[in-house]
């Protein structure tokens, strides 16, 4: 059943508020840019960790004197997680506040609608953090995405199986919303390429509250690797009860998202211990920015950011980059910069490029962290790894 | 026996305790809803949310506090039964009184109760996902059985099994206060009828205080008892509330033994569908039963709710 949200009443107040505002605020010299987000609902830690990250690049940004002498400002509206309102605010933006290129939403699912939007009144978007590999195989002139696709995530994992794990045997479990599917079916194609066995590859419904029937059917399987693509929560509870049931793979492998966040080290406990998972970004990587950016937002927000956060803050440099290049603040020209775009951040270097069935599309390496001590450590590639692999993980029994 | 069907019997072991101790919880989650269901002849729609208080109760007393998950029950409580009342009069009563209002709107003020009880949670303890690591979250009893010279390796987690047992001792709790207390034969009889009730002097007004009280107290109750194995965050009560509905529903409207039959149904059926089934329709089961009840039970498992 779904209910009416508040949250959709209170936009649509801003909403009729915004009607008769936006002419005013137009003649102000500051450039606003639409950002949808999932500040309710279940993403919304998400979307308060990427609201933050934008602000304090913003913050940053304007007090060097924004871009040409104008301020930049970001219009954050409230999306609830839901294609359909993600869609209608950003509907809003463009025909409404007449914004000139959209940024940002969280899941793949909304960034995917709104790149449906974006394409249909031909407005520049920048994709942040949305990942299934449709959003940039469409062939669509006005969709650029900074992260990389979810095909992609796993490369750094990949690696790691060649020149290290060689398993022969996988259990597969993902979420069944798109970023699962894709990045699992990633997996799935290259193990099949590469002789690993698949022995079990199953979606699940996100929010479950015990995952052991499942778990004990991937025991009798008995796969050198488990692989999981999970959210925060599922992530964490898929590990506590596979120490309960003694479930001992050569090694759990994440496939982002949940197994890299800060609150998995808490939530899963001692269960998080020798975790594996493929990621896009550590505070350990090289980049200039990236330490700073960390320290910054920890003392800032008290909390730590995972690469949702520095994505986020790395969008908006690129914005800013864009917007500095480009001849006018118009659509077209800003299409132009944004496609342009050849530049470091925070988050690794960032140029938009197109191959295969991919468009505008940015590439990078991903990494493979590891929990030791309880602590992300960055464990693949070798030459910036801050801290030695442990495979085989030891079994649960034998550990203190 | 040979180690592929010792290996087959294990995992179905593991599978049925599995559905069984979970089905305990979504008992005591059912348990309240039928019971205001029975008298109140409303379905509650923010009951996963009331879930969702008394577990930001737990969670608060645990991180402030450290008192335990299962010792803060006897705070949970208490403080859920007040709730509870205090929802009843001066919410649901004024409704249910004023004539302008159609009974079946009635259910829409729960359903704005559930929205608010939500968002003011969003508002005051942020959208972060939380836990109890209480120490003994992941301890578990492994049962080890010979059977035709194989060893079937059986687990039980700790934490279900407490919760499980104590869901056993609220619901026969329950079972004995409407059997035998003058109070819950009250609630019995204005449950059968309110008028009548009502003429044989029975305050009904006060007996439908007490009985959203203790519904509230009964899934508060439950939401304690998640905390230690599940996790919190401010929208977690919604596919609690449609969990309840369902359990209600197999049980049959108002019928209590039902309700624990429902919940242990719905357990059962989401353990075995994902194993046997498919994972990722898990949540369908439990839908797909609820159907055919519907269809063909509509009086619940037991046939004693109302239609």
């Amino acid at each position: 059943m779904t209910k009416p949200r508040p949250m959709q009443l209170v936009t649509l107040t801003l909403l009729a508020l915004g009607l008769t505002a936006a002419p005013l605020l137009a003649q102000g010299k500051t450039f606003k840019v639409g950002v949808p987000l999932p500040l309710t609902g279940a993403e919304a830690k998400f979307g308060e960790m990427e609201k933050q990250a934008y602000e304090m690049a913003l913050d940053e940004i304007n007090a060097k004197g924004g871009v040409k002498g104008t301020k930049l400002a970001l219009d954050i509206q409230d999306s609830g997680g839901k294609p359909e309102t993600a869609t209608a605010i950003v509907e809003k933006f463009i025909t409404i506040d007449k914004y000139p290129i959209v940024v940002g939403e969280y899941s793949s699912q909304c960034s995917y609608a709104v790149a449906g939007v974006a394409e249909k009144y031909k407005v520049p978007y920048l994709v942040v953090t949305g990942a299934a590999d449709k959003i940039t195989q469409q062939g669509w002139k006005n969709v650029y995405r900074l992260n990389p696709p979810a095909s992609l995530y796993n490369l750094g994992v990949f690696n790691f199986f060649e020149n290290v794990a060689k398993p022969k045997t996988i259990a597969i479990l993902y979420e069944n919303t798109d970023f699962g599917t894709s990045t699992s079916k990633a997996m799935k194609e290259y193990c099949d390429a590469h002789g690993v066995n698949v022995v079990l590859s199953e979606g699940y419904q996100a929010g479950g509250v015990d995952f052991k029937p499942i778990l004990q059917k991937v025991k009798s399987l008995r796969p050198d690797i488990v692989y999981m693509v999970s959210y925060l929560m599922d992530a964490s509870l898929l590990m506590r009860q596979s120490k309960e049931l003694d479930l001992n793979p050569q090694a759990f492998i994440g496939g982002g998202a949940g197994h890299t966040l800060p609150e998995f080290l808490q939530n899963a406990a001692e269960a998080s211990e020798y975790c594996m998972s493929a990621t896009l970004w550590t505070p350990q990587v090289k980049y200039p920015g990236a330490k700073e950016f960390f320290d910054n937002f920890k003392k800032k927000f008290d909390k730590e950011p995972d690469y949702h956060g520095v994505e986020a803050y790395a969008a908006a440099y690129v914005l800013a980059d864009t917007l500095k290049r480009a001849k006018s603040f118009t659509a077209d020209d800003i299409r132009t910069a944004l496609a342009e775009t050849n530049m470091m951040t925070a988050f690794g270097p960032v140029k938009f490029v197109s191959w295969g069935q991919f468009t505008n599309q940015n590439r990078m390496d991903t990494l493979v962290l590891q929990v030791i001590n309880r602590k992300f450590e960055t464990v693949w590639p070798k030459e910036g790894a801050s801290a030695k692999y442990v495979f085989p993980a030891p079994h649960w029994r034998d550990r203190k | 026996m040979s180690p592929q069907v010792a290996g087959q019997l294990e995992l179905l072991g593991q599978v049925l305790i599995s559905g069984i101790l979970l089905g305990g919880l979504y008992s005591l989650i059912g348990l309240g809803m039928s019971l205001i269901m029975g008298v109140m002849k409303i379905i509650n729609l923010a009951h996963g949310e009331l879930m969702m208080v008394a577990m930001y109760i737990t969670f608060w007393a645990f991180t402030l506090a450290m008192i335990d998950p299962y010792v803060s029950l006897l705070i949970v409580f208490p403080l859920m039964f007040l709730l509870g009342v205090s929802v009843q009069k001066f919410l649901l009563t004024p409704v249910m009184e004023a004539d302008t209002v159609l009974p079946q709107n009635q259910v829409l003020l729960t359903v704005g109760l559930g929205l608010v009880l939500s968002n003011l949670a969003l508002l005051l303890f942020t959208a972060n996902y939380r836990s109890v690591p209480v120490s003994y979250a992941s301890k578990t009893i492994y049962w080890d059985l010979k059977l035709g010279g194989q060893t079937i390796s059986l687990s039980f987690s700790y934490p279900f099994l407490l919760a499980f047992g104590i869901a056993g001792v609220l619901g026969a709790s329950l079972f004995l206060f409407l059997a035998k207390t003058d109070t819950g034969r009250m609630i019995r009889a204005t449950a059968q009828d309110k008028r009548a009730a009502a003429l044989m002097g029975i305050n009904t007004k006060r007996i439908t205080y007490i009985t959203f009280g203790l519904g509230a107290a009964l899934v508060g109750a439950a939401g304690a008892l998640l905390d230690p194995v599940y996790y919190l965050y401010p929208q977690i009560g919604g596919p609690f509330t449609n969990k309840a509905f369902v359990i209600t529903i197999l049980g049959g409207l108002g019928d209590i033994p039902g309700a624990v039959l429902g919940g242990l149904v719905l357990g059962l059926a989401e353990s075995l569908g994902s194993v046997y089934i498919s994972l990722g329709y898990k949540d369908a089961f439990g839908f797909i039963i609820f159907v055919l009840v519907l269809i063909f039970m509509p009086r619940g498992l037991l046939g004693r709710g109302r239609a």
